[in-house]
C-alpha cells in the first residue's frame, strides 16, 4: 500500500515513516502542504495522513484541493487535542479519519488499515470463498482454517489485489504500490509472485482467487 | 474648544448686527411717525383755519403778498401746533403743494435762505411717502409727503410736504451703535468666561478619569475608580470590568503555568532517572509517565487558554454545533456504526464558539468512543441554578468563586442551558470519576485519553461559570451533564 505522509515535524515524520516502511507500506513524505499538493495529484495512492498545521498551505486546504480534483484515496487527520473546530472542519472538506497528537504508532496503522479497508467496500475485514479465507485485519490468510505461509511480500501483493476488488491491476500500479521508487524493477518479480501466492491459495486450481486479464494485468475474485 | 468661542463670537457679531438694523429701522419709522403728525396737523389747521374767502386771491410769502398765484392759496394762523415750524431754520420745515405743482404755503422756519423745496413725485392722495434726501453741500433730511382732497375748500387736493434734518436721529443710533458694541464685546468675553470655566468644571471628571487610567499603567492602581457623574458613571464601571477581567486571565494563565511547571517536574525526574538505571527502560514506567504529562498539558493548557470575554458573548446556537460534531464522529466512527439520537431545541450558549465547540466534541468524543453502539444527546433550558457537583478540589477556592460570580455577573443566573450526553457502554466507575477529574489520568485503560478530554471539557466550562457533573444513564454507559450559562 502506498501511503502519503504530510508533516511538517521533521522527528514525527522519520518516525511515522519508519513504522509505517516496517510494516510494509511504500511511502512518500512531504514536509509542506504545497509539497503535498504535488504528491498527491502527481501519484496514485491508497491512503494519505495529512497534519492540520502546515506551512505553506494548511492541512484542510489541502485536502479541500485534493477532493476538488477527485483524488478519492482516504484520508487521515493529525491533530492537536483542543482543536475541535478544524477537526469537524477537515473532516467536512474531505477527511475521514482523525488522529490527536501524541498517538501510538499502532493505532495509527491499524487506522490507515481500516480506511483503506473501509474504502475498497468491506463491512467486514474477513473475506470468503469456499475453504479460502482472507482476514484483511489480522493480515492472514487460512486454507481450510489453517494459516497459510505467506511471505510478507506475497501477502503484500494479496493485500493489494483485496483491496481494488472491483477491478483490473496492471503490473506497473503493482509495482508502484508495493515497491519504493529506487527499486530496481523487473516485471517479471510480480509474475513470479502472483506464481507462488496462486499456489498456496489455490493449490487445486479450482478457486482461482486471482485472474490474469490477458495484457491487462490481474483481478482479484474472491 | 475653539470652535465653540468662534461660534459664540459669529453669533454675537449677528446679534448685534440684527439689533442695530432693527433700532435704526425703528429710528426711521419713528422720524416718519412724528412727521406724519405734523402733516396731519397741518392738514386739521388747513381745514380748520383756512380761510376759504382767501383762497385763490392772495399769494402769502414772507417777503410779502405777491402777484396772483394762479391756483388757491392758503392762510394759516401764525401759531402753529408745531413750535419748530415758526422758528427759522429749526430743522422741521414745511410746505404745501397744490395739484399743479406750485407752492401754495410754507412754514416760516423755511426761509429761502435756509432750505428749497425740493420737487418730488406727490403721493396718491391718502397716501404718504417718506423718503431720505441727500443732497451734496445740504445736511441730509428726511422728506414726507401727504396728499388729501379737502372738501371744505371745494374738493382741493393739496400735497403736504414736511421737512426734517436727520441729524438728530442720526446722533441717537449712532449713541445706539456706541452702547451696543460695547455691550456685544463685554457679553462676548463674559460666554467665553463662562465657556472656559464651564469646560474645565465640567472636564474634571474625564481629567480625573484619564489621571487614573495613567496610574493603571503605571501599575499605581488596580482600577478606576467609581466617584463619577451619572454620565461617566457607565463607562467606569465597565473600563474596571475590563481591567479586572485582565487581570484575572493574567492571574489564572500564571497559575495554569506555574502548575504545568510543576506537575511536569516529577514525571520528568522519573523518566530521566529511568534512564539512567542499568536495567532496560520499562515501558509501562514510560507510558505512564508519558500520559501524566499529556494530561497535565493538556489540563493545564485548556485552563490558561480559556479566555471568556469581558462582556456577555453572543448567544452562540448549540444543535447545529452538535450535528456538524456527530457528522464528523459518524464519519470517523464509521466502522463502529454507532446509533446517535440527538434532542436539542434552539437552545443558544453566552460562549465562544470553538470553545463551546471543544467542551462539547470533547464528550461526544467521549461518548462514541466508550458506546457500545448508541449515544444520546439532549439540549434544553434548565430554569435552576447552576449547582456544582463535582468540586474540583486541587483548584483554589477563589477561582470557584470566580465561576459563580461569573454566572451572575455575565448573564441572568437562572438561564442555564442543559446538555445531557449519555452511552451505552461500561460506564465510568464510581471510584475513577473523581480520580478523572482530579488527575485526568486513564480511567480506562483499554481506550486512551478518555480522562484528558473529560478534564479538558471542565475547564474550559468552568472558565465560563459552567460545570460539568457524571452520573449513570438508563442506557448502561455514563450520563456526562454539561451546564452552561445561557
Amino acid at each position: 500500500m502506498r501511503v502519503l505522509l504530510v508533516e511538517d515535524e521533521m522527528l514525527l515524520r522519520a518516525q511515522v515513516d519508519k513504522y509505517l516502511r516496517d510494516a510494509g507500506f511504500v511511502v512518500d513524505m512531504a514536509s509542506n502542504g504545497e509539497k503535498g499538493l504535488y504528491f498527491g495529484l502527481e501519484f496514485d495512492y491508497d491512503v494519505a495522513v495529512i497534519d492540520l498545521g502546515l506551512p505553506k498551505m494548511n492541512g484542510i486546504d489541502l485536502i479541500s484541493e485534493l477532493r476538488k480534483q477527485n483524488r478519492a484515496f482516504p484520508i487521515l487527520i493529525l491533530t492537536a487535542r483542543r482543536d475541535w473546530q478544524d477537526k469537524v472542519t477537515g473532516l467536512e472538506v474531505g477527511a475521514d479519519d482523525y488522529l490527536t497528537k501524541p498517538f501510538h504508532l499502532e493505532e495509527l496503522k491499524a487506522r490507515l488499515d481500516a480506511l483503506i479497508r473501509r474504502a475498497a467496500g468491506y463491512a467486514s475485514p474477513v473475506v470468503e470463498k469456499g475453504p479460502l479465507s482472507l482476514d484483511l485485519g489480522a493480515k492472514e490468510a487460512r486454507l481450510h482454517g489453517d494459516p497459510l505461509e505467506l511471505t510478507a511480500f506475497e501477502y503484500r501483493v494479496l493485500e493489494y489485489l483485496a483491496m481494488n476488488p472491483a477491478r483490473v491491476v496492471s503490473k506497473a500500479e503493482l509495482t508502484e504500490h508495493l515497491y519504493e521508487q529506487d527499486f530496481d524493477r523487473d516485471s517479471n518479480v510480480i509474475e513470479v509472485f502472483i506464481g507462488r501466492l496462486r499456489r498456496k491459495l489455490d493449490p487445486d486450481g479450482t478457486l482461482k482467487p486471482i485472474r490474469t486479464i490477458r495484457g491487462a494485468g490481474y483481478r482479484f475474485s474472491l | 474648544m475653539a470652535t465653540t468661542a468662534i461660534a459664540l463670537c459669529l453669533f454675537l457679531l449677528a446679534t448685534g448686527w440684527i439689533w442695530e438694523r432693527l433700532f435704526t429701522t425703528s429710528v426711521r419709522a419713528s422720524a416718519e411717525e412724528q412727521m406724519l403728525i405734523v402733516a396731519r396737523g397741518l392738514v386739521d389747521a388747513t381745514r380748520k383755519d383756512a380761510d376759504p374767502a382767501a383762497l385763490g386771491r392772495t399769494y402769502v410769502s414772507e417777503a410779502g403778498p405777491r402777484e396772483r398765484a394762479p391756483g388757491p392759496s392758503i392762510l394759516l394762523p401764525d401759531e402753529l401746533g408745531e413750535p419748530r415750524l415758526s422758528r427759522p431754520n429749526s430743522g422741521l420745515y414745511a410746505y404745501i403743494e397744490t395739484a399743479d405743482g406750485s407752492l401754495a404755503w410754507r412754514s416760516p422756519s423755511m426761509t429761502i435762505t435756509s432750505v428749497a423745496a425740493v420737487p418730488n413725485p406727490r403721493p396718491p392722495p391718502g397716501d404718504s411717502r417718506f423718503h431720505k434726501i441727500e443732497i451734496d453741500g445740504t445736511e441730509p433730511r428726511f422728506l414726507l409727503g401727504y396728499t388729501v382732497i379737502l372738501e371744505e375748500l371745494e374738493d382741493l387736493e393739496l400735497t403736504f410736504w414736511v421737512l426734517n434734518d436727520q441729524a438728530p436721529f442720526s446722533a441717537e443710533i449712532r449713541e445706539f451703535r456706541r452702547s451696543l458694541v460695547a455691550g456685544v464685546i463685554a457679553a462676548t468675553l463674559l460666554l467665553i468666561v463662562l465657556q472656559l470655566g464651564t469646560l474645565r468644571w465640567g472636564l474634571r471628571p474625564l481629567r480625573r478619569m484619564a489621571e487614573r487610567v495613567r496610574g493603571l499603567h503605571a501599575g499605581q492602581r488596580g482600577d478606576i475608580g467609581e466617584d463619577y457623574p451619572a454620565e461617566l458613571a457607565q463607562l467606569a464601571r465597565t473600563l474596571n470590568r475590563f481591567v479586572a477581567h485582565e487581570l484575572e486571565s493574567r492571574e489564572r494563565y500564571r497559575r495554569a503555568m506555574g502548575d504545568l511547571a510543576h506537575s511536569l517536574k516529577t514525571p520528568l525526574a522519573v523518566l530521566k532517572n529511568a534512564l539512567t538505571t542499568p536495567d532496560r527502560p520499562d515501558k509501562t514506567l514510560f507510558d505512564d509517565q508519558l500520559d501524566r504529562m499529556e494530561a497535565t498539558v493538556s489540563r493545564q493548557l485548556s485552563r490558561a487558554a480559556a479566555m471568556p470575554p469581558v462582556l456577555p458573548h453572543e448567544p452562540v446556537p448549540v444543535t447545529p454545533l452538535l450535528e456538524r460534531l456527530c457528522r464528523a464522529l459518524d464519519k470517523a466512527y464509521a466502522e463502529k456504526h454507532v446509533d446517535v439520537d440527538v434532542r436539542a431545541g434552539d437552545v443558544r450558549v453566552r460562549a465562544d464558539e470553538r470553545d463551546v465547540m471543544d467542551v462539547l466534541g470533547n464528550l461526544l468524543e467521549n461518548a462514541y468512543k466508550y458506546s457500545h453502539s448508541k449515544v444520546r444527546v439532549a439540549a434544553g433550558k434548565d430554569n435552576r441554578h447552576a449547582t456544582r457537583a463535582f468540586g474540583r478540589k486541587s483548584s483554589a477556592p477563589r477561582e470557584e468563586a470566580i465561576g459563580l460570580d461569573a454566572i451572575a455577573a455575565r448573564s441572568n443566573p437562572c438561564e442555564v442551558v442543559q446538555i445531557v450526553i449519555e452511552d451505552d457502554g461500561d460506564g465510568i466507575p464510581e471510584s475513577a470519576k473523581q480520580y478523572v477529574f482530579e488527575r485526568g489520568a486513564r480511567a480506562d485503560t483499554a481506550h486512551s485519553g478518555h480522562g484528558i478530554g473529560l478534564a479538558s471539557a471542565v475547564e474550559l466550562a468552568s472558565a465560563y461559570g459552567g460545570t460539568v457533573e457524571l452520573a449513570d444513564s438508563d442506557l448502561g454507559g455514563a450520563r456526562v451533564i454539561l451546564k452552561m450559562p445561557a
